[in-house]
C-alpha cells in the first residue's frame, strides 16, 4: 500500500498552496468581515485551471484525478474556508450532473464553459421545508407545449447569485413523490428566475448564499437534464461525490487551525517559557495532528474510489462525517490554545472556528452520514 | 533562439535545523526549485515568446536533481525542456567545479544565445556560478538583471545599480544574473503541473561529458559569524543640548564612529 502522492499530486498541492497564500489569504478575513464575495478571484480560479479540475482537458477540464481536486480544496480551504466551497459547489454539485447526465447537446452547450470556469455553477435543491428531507420539496415543474414551467422556491444556494447556470430540482409529477422529482438546467436571466437577498451566516461569510425563486420560469424541454423523474437519483449521485469535496474544505479548515496553535504555542511565554513546552499544550496539539492525519487518510481514500472507479458513497460519507467533527473539534482547540487572544478577530481560528461548523450540515448532515455508514455496515 | 536556464534543485535552509555541535541537520528540510529561480524562469519565459525562442533548463549535482519530480516541477513554471546531470560525486561539488559541468552542457545543447540564472541559491548564496559558468564560456556576466528585451546578438539588458538603472547592449551570448525581484514568477496552472511529464527531459551522464579540470579552483575554507561587539550602554545627560551633543562626538570619536 503505497501512501505517497504522486509527483503531481504533490506539485499541485504547492502550487495550489502558493497561489492560495499569495491571491486568497490576503483577502480571506476581508471576505469574512464583509461578507463579500469575492468575485475577482473567479477569473484567476479559472486561469489556474481550478474551476473543473477532475473533468477532461477536451471538456475545458484540467484533467486531473480526483485526489488531486481534493487536495486543491483542502489548500484554498487553508486559505479561506469561502473560497474553497465557491469551487467545490460548482464543480461537484453543479458541473458534475452535466458531465454525468447530460445530453450531448446539453454538454456542448455548458460543460466546456463550466468546466473551464468561465460559467460559474450551483445546485438548487434544498427548500424551506425540505433540507435532509430533499425528496419532500414541493417546487413544481409543469410541461406547456414549448417546455416546462418552474414554481417554487430553493433556499441556501451556494454562489447564487453569481451563478450563471443553475442546476435545479423540481417535480414533474409530484404524486410520485421522490420519484417525482426532475432536474433542470436553468439559465440566471431567464424569465421568472429571481434571487432573494443573501443570508447573513456564522461562517463562511464570503460565500453567497441566497434564496432562489421560480415563478413561471419557462426553460424549454431540452433543459430537462436526464428524464423525467431521474431528478432525486442525480441530487443524490451528486451529493455522493460532492460530500468528499466538504471533506476536504473540513481538513483545510482543521490544518489552518493546527497551523496557526502551531505558530502562536511557540510564541506565547507564560511562567517564563513557551507554552509550546507545557504537557497542556503538547497533548492538545498532538489530537489535533493525528485526528487531522486520519481525517486526511479517510478523505484521500474517498478520493481514491473516485479515481479507481470503485464505489465511494460509504468510503466519502465516512470521509465527510469524521472530518467535518474533527474540524469543529480541532478548530475550538485551537481557541483554546489561543487563549483570549483566540477570542478575538486578531487571530485567524474564530473564523476557522466559526467556518468549521457548516461541513457538518451542508451536503448531507452528519445524521445523513451516519445513516449512509450504518446502511452499508448492516447489509 | 536558444535560451537556457540554469536552476538548483535543493533544500530550503528555513527548513534545515542547527545541531548543538553547529553542523545543519537537512533530513526534515524538502527538496525544491531554489527560491530565485522561478524568478529567472519567468523573465526567461516572458523573453522567450516575444523573442519565439525556445527555453530549455539545465541542472547538476547529486542524488535528486534529475528525478522526474525536480524535472517536473521545473517543466511545469515554463521551461520547454530540461537537460540535467546527477551524479553523487556532484554532490558537495564547489562552485567552480559546479560551473564547468555546467559549460560542458551548454555545450552539448549547442548554438545557446543567452543563460539566465537566479539571483543567487537559497542554500549556498554564493552568487558565483553565474560569472564562473560565464568565464568558463567565455562570455560576458552581467548581474542583477531586470530586463531583457532585442534578440540573439543583439540583447538590451537592463540592471539595477545603487540609485538607479543601467542600459546594457550585449552583441553576443552571455550569462544574465536575474535580479531576485526581475519579475513575479507565475503560480504554474493545474494543466502546465499535468502537462510537464510530458516534456522531454534528457538526462546525461557525467563521465560522457569529459569535463576538464576547471581553470581555477575555489574552495571554502571557513565561515565566521561577524565579530559581535557589545553595546557600551552609555548614557549621556540631555539637560544641556550643546553640552550633550558635544559629549555624544566625543563618545563616537573615541569608538571609531566618527
Amino acid at each position: 500500500m503505497d501512501f505517497e502522492l504522486t509527483d503531481e499530486q504533490q506539485l499541485i498541492r504547492e502550487a495550489v498552496r502558493e497561489f492560495a497564500e499569495t491571491e486568497v489569504t490576503p483577502i480571506a478575513a476581508e471576505l469574512d468581515r464583509d461578507h463579500r464575495f469575492p468575485r475577482e478571484l473567479l477569473p484567476r480560479l479559472a486561469e489556474m485551471n481550478l474551476m473543473g479540475m477532475p473533468y477532461p482537458e477536451k471538456e475545458g477540464g484540467a484533467g486531473a484525478d480526483y485526489v488531486s481536486y481534493v487536495i486543491s480544496i483542502e489548500e484554498l480551504s487553508r486559505a479561506c474556508a469561502s473560497t474553497a466551497v465557491i469551487v467545490s459547489a460548482h464543480t461537484s454539485l453543479a458541473t458534475w450532473p452535466i458531465f454525468k447526465f447530460g445530453t450531448q447537446a446539453q454538454k456542448d452547450q455548458y460543460l466546456n464553459d463550466m468546466a473551464s470556469g468561465r460559467r460559474l455553477g450551483a445546485f438548487a435543491l434544498t427548500e424551506p421545508a425540505a433540507g435532509t428531507d430533499a425528496g419532500a420539496g414541493t417546487a413544481t415543474a409543469t410541461m406547456h407545449a414549448d417546455g416546462y414551467a418552474l414554481n417554487g422556491s430553493k433556499m441556501f444556494i451556494t454562489n447564487a447569485p453569481y451563478a450563471d447556470v443553475y442546476v435545479a430540482f423540481a417535480k414533474t409529477d409530484p404524486e410520485r413523490g421522490t420519484r417525482g422529482m426532475s432536474a433542470f438546467i436553468v439559465e440566471k436571466d431567464t424569465p421568472g428566475f429571481s434571487v432573494g437577498e443573501a443570508e447573513h451566516k456564522l461562517g463562511i461569510r464570503g460565500s453567497s448564499t441566497p434564496p432562489v425563486y421560480f415563478s413561471d420560469c419557462r426553460v424549454p424541454r431540452d433543459a430537462l437534464l436526464g428524464g423525467e423523474g431521474d431528478g432525486f437519483k442525480i441530487a443524490m449521485a451528486t451529493l455522493d461525490g460532492g460530500r468528499i469535496g466538504i471533506a476536504a474544505q473540513a481538513l483545510g479548515i482543521a490544518q489552518a487551525a493546527l497551523d496557526a496553535s502551531v505558530a502562536y504555542a511557540k510564541e506565547r511565554v507564560q511562567f517564563g517559557k513557551p507554552i509550546a513546552t507545557l504537557q497542556a499544550i503538547q497533548w492538545m496539539i498532538a489530537d489535533m495532528a493525528t485526528e487531522i492525519d486520519a481525517a486526511r487518510l479517510l478523505v484521500y481514500r474517498a478520493a481514491s474510489c473516485v479515481d479507481n472507479g470503485r464505489p465511494y458513497s460509504t468510503e466519502g460519507a465516512m470521509a465527510k462525517l469524521f472530518a467535518s467533527e474533527v474540524a469543529t473539534r480541532v478548530a475550538g482547540k485551537a481557541i483554546q490554545i489561543h487563549g483570549g487572544y483566540g477570542y478575538t478577530e486578531s487571530y485567524p481560528v474564530e473564523r476557522n472556528y466559526r467556518d468549521a461548523k457548516i461541513t457538518e450540515i451542508y451536503e448531507g448532515t452528519s445524521e445523513v452520514q451516519r445513516m449512509v455508514i450504518a446502511r452499508s455496515t448492516l447489509r | 533562439m536558444r535560451i537556457v536556464v540554469a536552476y538548483k534543485w535543493t533544500c530550503d535552509p528555513e527548513e534545515a535545523t542547527a545541531r548543538a555541535d553547529g553542523t545543519v541537520d537537512w533530513s526534515r528540510a524538502k527538496p525544491g526549485l531554489s527560491a530565485y529561480d522561478p524568478v529567472a524562469i519567468e523573465v526567461a519565459r516572458q523573453f522567450a515568446d516575444e523573442a519565439g525562442a525556445e527555453l530549455i533548463g539545465v541542472t547538476a549535482g547529486g542524488k535528486g536533481v534529475a528525478s522526474p519530480l525536480a524535472a517536473k516541477a521545473a517543466l511545469g513554471r515554463g521551461l520547454d525542456r530540461v537537460v540535467t546531470v546527477e551524479d553523487e560525486s556532484l554532490a558537495d561539488a564547489g562552485r567552480s567545479e559546479l560551473a564547468a559541468v555546467l559549460a560542458e552542457v551548454i555545450r552539448h545543447i549547442g548554438d545557446v544565445d543567452l543563460i539566465i540564472t537566479g539571483d543567487s541559491s537559497v542554500d549556498v548564496a554564493a552568487k558565483m556560478v553565474p560569472t564562473v559558468l560565464a568565464g568558463e564560456l567565455g562570455w560576458p556576466a552581467v548581474a542583477e538583471v531586470t530586463s531583457i528585451t532585442g534578440q540573439a546578438g543583439a540583447l538590451r539588458v537592463e540592471r539595477a545599480i545603487p540609485g538607479g538603472v543601467q542600459l546594457l547592449e550585449i552583441s553576443g551570448p552571455a550569462v544574465l544574473a536575474a535580479a531576485a525581484d526581475a519579475a513575479a514568477p507565475r503560480v504554474p496552472g493545474m494543466k502546465d503541473l499535468l502537462a510537464a511529464g510530458k516534456k522531454p527531459a534528457e538526462l546525461l551522464e557525467l563521465a560522457a561529458l569529459k569535463v576538464p579540470p576547471p581553470n581555477a579552483v575555489m574552495t571554502v575554507t571557513g565561515r565566521a559569524v561577524p565579530e559581535h561587539k557589545p553595546r557600551q550602554g552609555q548614557l549621556i545627560d540631555t539637560a544641556d543640548p550643546a553640552e550633550a551633543a558635544a559629549e555624544l562626538v566625543s563618545a563616537l570619536r573615541q569608538a571609531g564612529a566618527l
